[in-house]
């Protein structure tokens, strides 16, 4: 008798205890991964105070990582089975998107029904789209351009309009000039990072893949230009300074050891954080010297995917959908704050979109980077993005070395069919 | 009646180590048998099926895997040796009683290998950046005109690579030569002196024979960690989001195994393949160089 009473009290503790869980938990915990805490991690972190301000009861929570890190966490998780640990909602980028939803068919959470995807750039939606069901937020674009110092620039004279048509080989030539009068390079190049091979392919409209998906590098005219011109600008050694990792890459344009960078548009974030107003002003994209090449590239570009085991997941689709997917004034300040270039379309009519911007010496940058947009010729990623970069900078070096391109497009095509199996 | 007793013993005995094999059994000898299960399955992601011997057919056709198999085995053989010797040395000036300061030394040999991996390799990134403290005092020194590009060039990475490993693990092994030097009796060496032998033919013709248990064992052990090697080339030398840059030139065959599982479209079958290939170099190395030992 005594016994059972036991039982029985200690059976009311702990449902006593459970109710008090139960009570703690509606204040729902969201969390989020992201890689960089001045572009996308602060655009997050403004979305958040937005939404947070109307709906208290959600806690939202980001996770910076380095881009690297993050990504095979994250695969490794996947991997895994294991739930537990994994975010609510995740940042990928697009190179990366079909990667992950082939591989992990049922890690994401479908939001066909829940978004409007007619108000995202068709192409961010394609891209995080299989068998009919999209699984994005689409985020941001990548539209690259060339980010230079004007002060410096203007020093080996040369003015805005002697940048806005020019071909990569004028870009050595001018990159010559200004380490002649400044003593500076123009660039910082790290030549373990594919990224300006994937900005030329682009801005011929061709990529290392087929739209069937299959390898499109032999017999490829613009992968083989792209190819000659980066190692031309490797060759060049006073173009530019040879850095190793991120930090050394960025590093250089941000303590003034370089003038120049060209890559996405969320680099802006980043220039805008140093105290150099005025000081800088952006160019199109250099052009490949063959038939087809336009200005107008890309280069990274993400979307926010929300897990389907996560236990916060329908706060998560809200935030998302009520910041994300309508809030047109949020865009416009992540546009100047972080540059980040949305694919929502509406906020394209906002102010902000059409302003100048001091920073960049009072350059409308904005309406230039829309503009340029607009006109980036589309390609298919395919998933393998990763493997193929990684066999065109295994050859870089004997290619500087003076090594036959052909003999290496022959090697790159070889490695990246194996890797494909 | 005796042998009751014996069969309860023997059954308290197996009691008593049946936690221990249980938890082996579930953590080491299951997923050992499960990866080579996994070698034979191909396909990417979590879609895999059986393949029969597509893996192993895939190993022989793949150019990565063959660059990080000769890096890995350059590393092998040209740091493994050097290191052995240089604890060898070590060893043997630290344990002369007549060298002041002796134990500060010795602290200060052994203290690399105390030291976490990463942490150390993100040291070396540092230090050894184009414009880093190494470069600049071999400026300083008027050793060298241009800086070195440690990372950048192929070559020198290579050189950054065994230098860092060298660094962190000498220490470590001069540890065991100096306790097994504790062990030759003084005797042998003062009859050598009486009889006139050289200091360096004493060294060659009696510490390395009576060391050579040990040696056996510190390069057995050696060729087994740097076949693993991972951390330093995951560390030191990575740009771009990969480690075994510039160009693949410090890939390893760990790094690679990782590679194919968390940063390409993961080939868990493919993947678990090459991590066999490790495993069978290991003992296939080990025991030539048993066989190596036991002729002399």
């Amino acid at each position: 008798m005594n016994h059972a009473n036991k039982w029985h009290r200690s059976l009311l503790a702990a449902a006593g205890i459970n109710m008090l869980l139960a009570t703690t938990a509606l204040a729902t915990d969201v969390t989020v991964w992201c890689w960089d805490p001045s572009f996308n991690g602060a655009a997050m972190n403004e979305a958040i105070s937005r939404y947070t301000a109307s709906h208290p009861d959600v806690k939202i929570t980001v996770v910076d990582f380095a881009k690297a890190d993050m990504e095979q966490k994250l695969q490794t998780q996947l991997a895994s089975g294991q739930t537990e640990g994994l975010p609510d909602i995740v940042l990928v980028e697009d190179y990366g998107a079909k990667k992950y939803l082939l591989s992990f068919p049922g890690a994401f959470e479908p939001l066909t029904d829940k978004i409007d995807y007619s108000k995202f750039a068709p192409y961010k939606v394609e891209l995080a789209t299989v068998e009919g069901q999209t699984y994005s937020l689409p985020f941001d674009s990548g539209v690259s351009g060339l980010f230079y110092r004007s002060d410096l620039l203007e020093q080996a004279g040369y003015k805005s309009a002697d940048l806005q048509d020019i071909t990569w080989d004028q870009l050595i030539d001018i990159g010559k000039a200004v380490n002649a009068k400044t003593g500076k390079p123009l660039l910082s190049i790290d030549q373990n990072d594919a990224g300006p091979i994937r900005i030329m392919m682009q801005s011929a409209g061709t990529w290392y893949f087929k739209d069937d998906g299959t390898v499109n590098v032999k017999d490829n005219p613009v992968f083989k230009k792209a190819l000659e011109t980066w190692v031309k600008m490797l060759q060049t050694k006073e173009l530019y300074k040879p850095v190793s990792g991120w930090g050394d890459y960025t590093g250089a344009f941000n303590n003034g050891d370089v003038a120049a960078v060209f890559t996405g548009v969320w680099m802006t974030g980043g220039i805008k954080s140093n105290n150099m107003s005025g000081k800088w002003a952006v160019a199109p994209t250099p052009k490949l010297d063959i038939e087809g090449a336009t200005h107008y590239s890309n280069l990274g570009g993400s979307s926010w995917y929300v897990l389907a085991s996560a236990p916060g997941k329908d706060a998560a689709i809200d935030f998302l959908k009520t910041e994300w997917g309508s809030d047109v004034d949020f865009y416009q300040k992540i546009l100047v704050g972080q540059g980040a270039f949305s694919s929502y379309l509406p906020a394209r009519d906002g102010a902000a979109y059409s302003a100048n911007d001091d920073y960049f010496g009072g350059q409308a940058v904005w309406a230039d980077f829309s503009d340029w947009q607009a006109k980036i010729p589309g390609v298919n990623y395919g998933i393998y993005t990763n493997e193929a970069d990684a066999a065109v900078t295994a050859q870089l070096p004997g290619l500087v070395g003076g090594g036959s391109i052909d003999d290496a497009i022959t090697a790159i095509d070889a490695q990246i069919e194996q890797q494909m199996q | 009646m005796a042998s009751s007793i014996i069969s309860r013993e023997n059954r308290a005995g197996w009691v008593f180590v049946a936690p221990a094999l249980a938890l082996l059994g579930v953590f080491m000898v299951y997923p050992i048998f499960w990866s080579l299960w996994m070698s034979f399955q191909t396909g990417k992601g979590m879609n895999f099926k059986f393949g029969g011997f597509g893996n192993m057919i895939r190993l022989t056709k793949d150019p990565v895997l063959h660059h990080a198999l000769s890096n890995t085995l350059i590393f092998l053989v040209v740091q493994v040796p050097v290191m052995i010797v240089l604890a060898l040395l070590f060893a043997v000036a630290l344990n002369n009683p007549r060298l002041r300061g002796r134990s500060v030394l010795r602290t200060a040999i052994f203290l690399p290998c105390v030291t976490s991996l990463v942490a150390y390799s993100v040291l070396f990134k540092s230090m050894f950046a184009t414009d880093g403290v190494v470069n600049d005092t071999l400026i300083m020194l008027h050793i060298i005109n241009t800086p070195i590009g440690w990372m950048i060039e192929p070559f020198w990475a290579k050189v950054l690579i065994i230098l860092a490993i060298t660094w962190r693990w000498t220490g470590y092994n001069m540890v065991f030569y100096l306790a097994a030097l504790q062990n030759i009796d003084p005797a042998i060496y003062e009859a050598a002196r009486i009889d006139g032998v050289p200091a360096w033919a004493r060294f060659l013709k009696i510490t390395v024979p009576m060391l050579k248990p040990v040696i056996l064992f510190t390069t057995v052990l050696s060729t087994i960690g740097t076949l693993q090697l991972f951390d330093e080339v995951n560390t030191i030398t990575a740009s771009a989001g990969a480690g075994g840059n510039p160009a693949d030139a410090t890939l390893t065959l760990s790094l690679y195994i990782y590679n194919l599982l968390f940063k390409y479209v993961p080939s868990y079958g493919y993947a678990a393949t090459v991590s066999w290939l490790i495993v069978i170099m290991v003992a296939l190395l080990s025991w030539i160089q048993f066989q190596f030992a036991k002729e002399r």
